[in-house]
């Protein structure tokens, strides 16, 4: 009887452990995903909490309101056209065809899920419908619609789809953040959603598309800390390295001779990278890659973004070849890449990129304020260092130089992607950066789809983004 | 022990305060909802109805036979609480579960009492174990040969305009089957038995019941036997065949696709999953509130997902309670069991209380996205007359127990005491 009764004390455990972990699981998933959950696009109680509450209004960071709910209770938002298709990713739609935008995600606020039960109660009391909290993002509204003016109307970007993600490296907030091409929210006509383009894809955060050359960070990164000596190496390229049956090329077969790392950096000699990258091997790479946030659950408090992925299987010493330069089936969104360059600059630590300066109810109580959060240290201080002195290089002499700005030192590192969409290969421009100035901690990433050259396409824009930076930001 | 200190084992008085809570939280709900917006009789009526069904099964039943207060109060507790998040969705909705799940509920209160008697005075149970299990034997293949296929499983049947579970009744059967086999050393009638219900349930593919079938016997096994080897050889055996259904069937992928994603296969088979997953979330710490929130966008609200609808509109703090309440529930299943003093008994509340605590889990586990859902309902909360009976009768058959146990203590202390008055013994000399 003894022992049928520890084997009944045994199974009760059992049983009562599994609902624990049940419970525990509930909370956790729950605490980790539910602001995703609840904020889908698809969920139908917000979209109904519309009638019953006045949505808050958006405002960016110098005050200018970008969303507001008028007397009908209707999304309005900027009356300059130009202005309002700037932000439209950044906010989202009435009709929620752009996902996770500030007006979906951040709905708990806006539509007042936030408050509490006692204000709940003075409201019901109070006779007015209830209105939700005023959120008051990082953002600068007109940079946003400088950069889409540039791309709208630069030589190379023209018509073009693409994006761009302008963030401090210190803290981590972010101040632009756009996806070409726009549309008008208060207008949404047949031409847009049946645009080949797919204006309603915030490619800042949705897009993964392969980085090129701008990975050449990373694969330095784990040159510089995987391989003793590797700054005094001597790599050769003759414009073709043999990988089993296959060439490395350079883009534009350039041929480069005998480089050094720092140099192959400059040029941006694939040659030399894909031959770093099997001298690392692909685990080696791998494992930095996800030092730097590849391969990662991104979950930001502020920001929905597709994770970034480094291959982990078919890989063949081709593709490892490849993947020094960024290619093989690497992808990253923008953002990410921004926050790379952005690491760097911030001596190896990766911020959490933050879009909410403050919320506040319509009775002033704050409800949030602005706070920087790191998300990890990525690479040692002295690497970041010797990664900062290449990415001088680039600006300064290299592939980049298009991205200068009188008056600023501006570091930063090109990147022309081979793509191949709908089996016609195209070359995506890139150019991540950032201002080497303490009291200007900014970095961006440009990338123009179809765009050709890195250096000639994206570096001109972020030149414009720094040369406002510099105009506006500057501590007077 | 000294003979003074032999006190009666006094029949457990009905905690007024627990009970006088419960039903002032039933009365208060209901008053709500009724009160809200429109005047509804229904919700008058159900004010007054449940707490008083909830009073007829905690203080006034527990008069004739001696109960485990705390047990009873949790498991009329979750019926109630069933009763009242399904009036709250039938809001405007044009349906009247609230009403029917009370009257199920009543039905429940008939059926626990039953099974309390039948555990208590019947004395010879072997010709009775054979022919329950003939019975249900047939009971549960009906559905093979006369049922209707419901959400994806052929295991309903209808019988004069009502619809009917087989299995859920049939599980009664594998308990007292199991534990009376068991008990008496028998192995192979009860392995037949659990075999054939396992192969009937799944070809009607009602595989979330299956594996509570399968859990329940294999514990049940363990408690009885304590034999490691061969319930490691049942385990093997399940995953075995968990493996071998998830490559043979293809709904059977479907599920656990829909379980590591749910959203990529939103628009079809993971809308369910998501639905849930978007209400838990929207209840927040606090829930939306009674009688709020759109529950109604769940598929089977009133039955799978019920726990879903209870985290939307109390909040997942109040969705933790109730799994601590089950907690509860299995823990003085758990000492009922260890109290019995016939292997029978003992088997049969051991068992109830596994199979409840499986049930649970499969369900909410199942909500709350840690394991792939299966449909079966949730114990005593679910909307549906079979299964809200059959936990209840499940209930009648711990009580019961508990009440032969209440009696055996009661006797051993009339004996001990007229040993101590007849010998007079010096109370020093008692150990």
């Amino acid at each position: 009887m003894k022992q049928l009764h520890t084997r009944f004390r045994v199974l009760t455990l059992i049983v009562l452990g599994l609902l624990l972990v049940a419970g525990l699981y509930g909370v956790y998933s729950v605490n980790l995903y539910g602001r995703r959950w609840f904020s889908n696009s698809k969920n139908t109680r917000y979209q109904a909490a519309k009638n019953n509450v006045i949505a808050g209004d958006i405002i960016d960071r110098n005050g200018v309101v970008l969303a507001t709910t008028n007397a009908d209770g209707d999304r309005v938002y900027q009356n300059n056209l130009k202005a309002r298709r700037a932000v439209v990713h950044l906010l989202g739609d009435r009709d929620g065809n752009v996902a996770n935008g500030v007006d979906s995600f951040q709905a708990n606020y806006l539509l007042g899920f936030e408050t509490s039960l006692a204000e709940r109660i003075t409201s019901l009391f109070s006779n007015q419908t209830r209105r939700g909290d005023n959120v008051t993002l990082t953002v600068d509204s007109v940079l946003c619609t400088r950069i889409v003016n540039a791309f709208e109307n630069g030589s190379g970007t023209k018509g073009k789809s693409g994006a761009a993600v302008v963030m401090n490296y210190k803290t981590g907030a972010v101040i632009a953040l756009v996806s070409l091409p726009v549309f008008d929210p208060q207008d949404i006509s047949e031409s847009v959603k049946t645009d080949a383009r797919h204006p309603f894809w915030n490619r800042a955060l949705q897009s993964t598309l392969a980085p090129g050359s701008t990975f050449k960070i990373i694969t330095t990164a784990s040159a510089l800390e995987n391989l003793s000596g590797i700054t005094d190496y001597t790599f050769n390229c003759t414009g073709a390295t043999k990988v089993l049956d296959q060439y490395i090329h350079d883009y534009n077969m350039a041929q480069h001779g005998k480089i050094s790392l720092e140099r192959a950096f400059t040029v941006s000699c694939n040659n030399a990278f894909a031959q770093c990258a099997l001298m690392l091997g692909d685990s080696a790479l791998r494992k930095t890659a996800e030092d730097f946030g590849f391969n990662a659950n991104f979950l930001f408090r502020d920001i929905v973004v597709e994770n970034s992925v480094y291959p982990t299987t078919n890989r063949n010493l081709v593709e490892v070849a490849w993947s020094g330069a960024g290619q093989s089936q690497i992808a990253a969104t923008p953002l990410h890449m921004c926050m790379v360059a952005a690491a760097v600059a911030n001596d190896g630590v990766m911020m959490e990129p933050r879009l909410l300066l403050q919320v506040k109810s319509p009775a002033g109580v704050t409800r949030l304020r602005f706070s920087s959060k790191e998300y990890r240290r990525v690479v040692t201080e002295d690497i970041a260092k010797t990664l900062q002195s290449y990415m001088l290089n680039v600006v300064a002499s290299g592939t980049g130089t298009a991205a200068r700005v009188s008056g600023l030192t501006i570091a930063g590192k090109t990147g022309s992607a081979e793509a191949s969409e709908n089996g016609v290969n195209t070359t995506n421009a890139w150019f991540v950066g950032y201002i080497d100035d303490d009291s200007l901690p900014y970095a961006c990433c440009i990338l123009v789809e179809d765009g050709g050259g890195g250096g000639s396409v994206a570096a001109p824009i972020a030149s414009m983004i720094f040369q406002y930076i510099k105009d506006n930001f500057a501590t007077k | 022990m000294k003979a003074s200190q032999l006190r009666a084992p006094s029949r457990r008085h009905p905690d007024r305060r627990l009970v006088s809570a419960m039903m002032l939280f039933f009365f208060s709900a209901f008053l709500l909802i009724a009160l809200k917006g429109e005047l509804r009789w229904q919700g008058f009526a159900l004010a007054v109805a449940v707490p008083l069904l909830i009073y007829i099964a905690t203080m006034w039943l527990p008069r004739f036979f001696p109960a485990d207060k705390l047990l009873l109060s949790i498991a009329n507790f979750l019926c109630g609480l069933g009763v009242l998040v399904l009036y709250s969705t039938d809001l405007d909705a044009g349906t009247s579960r609230g009403l029917q799940q009370a009257i199920y509920y009543s039905v429940g209160i008939a059926a626990m009492l039953f099974c309390i008697l039948m555990v208590r005075y019947v004395r010879r149970w072997r010709l009775l174990i054979k022919i329950i299990g003939l019975g249900a034997a047939g009971l549960i293949a009906l559905p093979l040969a006369i049922g209707t296929e419901m959400n994806g499983a052929t295991n309903w049947i209808r019988v004069a305009g009502m619809s009917l579970q087989p299995s859920e009744v049939v599980k009664l059967a594998l308990l007292l089957v199991l534990s009376y086999s068991m008990s008496r050393r028998h192995f192979w009638p009860w392995l037949i038995f659990t075999g054939y219900c396992l192969g009937v349930l799944m070809l009607q593919k009602d595989l979330g019941t299956a594996l509570i079938y399968y859990m329940t016997a294999l514990m049940m096994y363990f408690a009885a036997t304590g034999n490691l080897a061969m319930t490691g050889v049942g385990l093997l055996g399940g995953a075995g065949a968990a493996v071998l259904g998830y490559n043979m069937f293809s709904h059977v992928k479907v599920r656990v696709a829909i379980w590591r994603n749910p959203w990529m296969y939103y628009e079809k088979a993971g809308y369910q999953i998501a639905q849930i997953l978007m209400a838990i979330a929207s209840g927040g710490l606090f829930g939306v509130g009674l009688g709020l929130g759109a529950p109604r966008v769940i598929p089977v609200y009133y039955t799978d997902c019920i726990f879903a609808v209870i985290c939307e509109q109390f909040g997942i703090i109040f969705g933790i309670l109730v799994l601590v309440m089950y907690g509860i529930l299995i823990l003085r299943g758990a000492s009922i069991a260890i109290s019995a003093r016939h292997g029978f008994h003992a088997l049969l509340a051991m068992g109830v209380t596994v199979m409840l605590g499986v049930q649970t889990f499969v369900i909410i586990g199942g909500v709350l996205k840690l394991i792939p859902l299966t449909g079966v309902t949730m114990p005593f909360v679910s909307y549906g007359g079979t299964s809200l009976v059959s936990c209840m009768a499940m209930i009648g058959l711990l009580q019961g127990v508990a009440s032969v146990n209440q009696d055996d203590m009661e006797y051993d202390y009339e004996i001990s005491r007229s040993l101590s008055e007849q010998e007079d013994l010096p109370s020093a000399g008692w150990r």
